[in-house]
């Protein structure tokens, strides 16, 4: 890879960790548009069981409590997982000459 | 606009995964003829940013709150709907596994509403609108529609799946996402378009020049 484009890709993932950091703070916790219809159509809807526990249920880190910062680091572990996957797919997936 | 587990029967899930099974056959096969190594960066770090950015969510009136998808963006710049696809395919099943963020029997619906009609509205309503309103307004207007657009028709899941009635479901709905569109997926898409043209416009694809 050239340097512009490790460049890039170093600015690229600090600005996507810098957003994951402030996310928690940041954010509205009122509930999505989805979530939202769901309260006024089909308030009994909401009440199911995920299929599965996931890890971070909420981005939050369950030992960590439900505070920002376990939020925080929650969503950069979500950033460098998703990064990391994105780019392996593409290495394993590009246009070969 | 993440579907939780429950919303939709099993049954109808399945036809969602085939979907996506199907499309997916389609990606892979244009990023083995078309994914050039020097945009594998550019799809890496929209994916990293994608997955940050829905994590904030931006309010809204009503008590509500919405963020972008991000599909129609990461068409739009890297020049094909199948490029959203992956992003947005990559991005839900890590937060439908890993943080219950969209169930995993919905992750099929999921991956259709945000991936590919999301994907294929932002691809195409650029391309249509480029020529009519020039390429910025054309962004803007083209993530609008895809964010829009995958609410409508997730209204209409809903509605076959025996979960949301069809005209108040289009009334909430509809009205949430027209917000969310505006402020969460246009001006976001926009923001993100203007600065890439700007500090890196070899890595955009030649059609959105």
């Amino acid at each position: 890879m050239n340097s512009k484009n490790k460049k890039f890709l170093v600015i690229g993932i600090i600005i996507a960790i810098v957003i994951a950091a402030l996310a928690p703070f940041l954010a509205s916790s009122n509930p999505d548009g989805l979530e939202s219809a769901t309260e006024k159509l089909n308030p009994q809807a909401l009440e199911i069981e995920p299929v599965h526990e996931s890890p971070m249920p909420d981005y939050m880190i369950p030992s960590f409590g439900e505070s920002p910062i376990s939020g925080s680091i929650a969503i950069i572990i979500g950033v460098i997982i998703v990064f990391a996957l994105a780019y392996t797919a593409g290495i394993v997936l590009k246009r070969r000459n | 606009m993440h579907i939780p587990d429950g919303f939709i029967p099993l049954w109808q899930c399945v036809i969602y995964y085939i979907v996506v099974i199907i499309v997916g056959y389609f990606a892979v096969k244009w990023a083995k003829e078309n994914l050039d190594e020097r945009k594998i960066p550019l799809l890496a770090v929209l994916a990293a940013g994608i997955f940050a950015i829905q994590a904030m969510n931006i309010p809204i009136p009503w008590g509500t709150s919405g963020h972008m998808v991000g599909a129609a963006i990461v068409a739009i710049l890297l020049g094909s709907p199948f490029a959203g696809f992956l992003v947005l395919a990559i991005v839900l099943i890590i937060q439908g596994i890993a943080f219950g963020d969209g169930g995993l029997t919905t992750l099929g619906v999921n991956i259709f509403n945000m991936g590919i009609v999301g994907g294929f509205v932002g691809y195409y309503g650029f391309k249509g609108l480029k020529p009519l309103i020039s390429k910025i307004p054309a962004v803007f207007v083209a993530a609008f529609l895809s964010l829009f657009i995958s609410a409508i028709l997730c209204v209409v899941e809903l509605y076959f799946a025996g979960t949301f009635p069809l005209a108040t479901g289009f009334y909430f709905m509809g009205l949430y996402h027209f917000v969310i569109g505006i402020v969460g997926e246009g001006l976001i898409s926009t923001i993100v378009f203007i600065a890439i043209n700007k500090i890196r416009p070899d890595l955009i694809s030649s059609g959105a020049i």
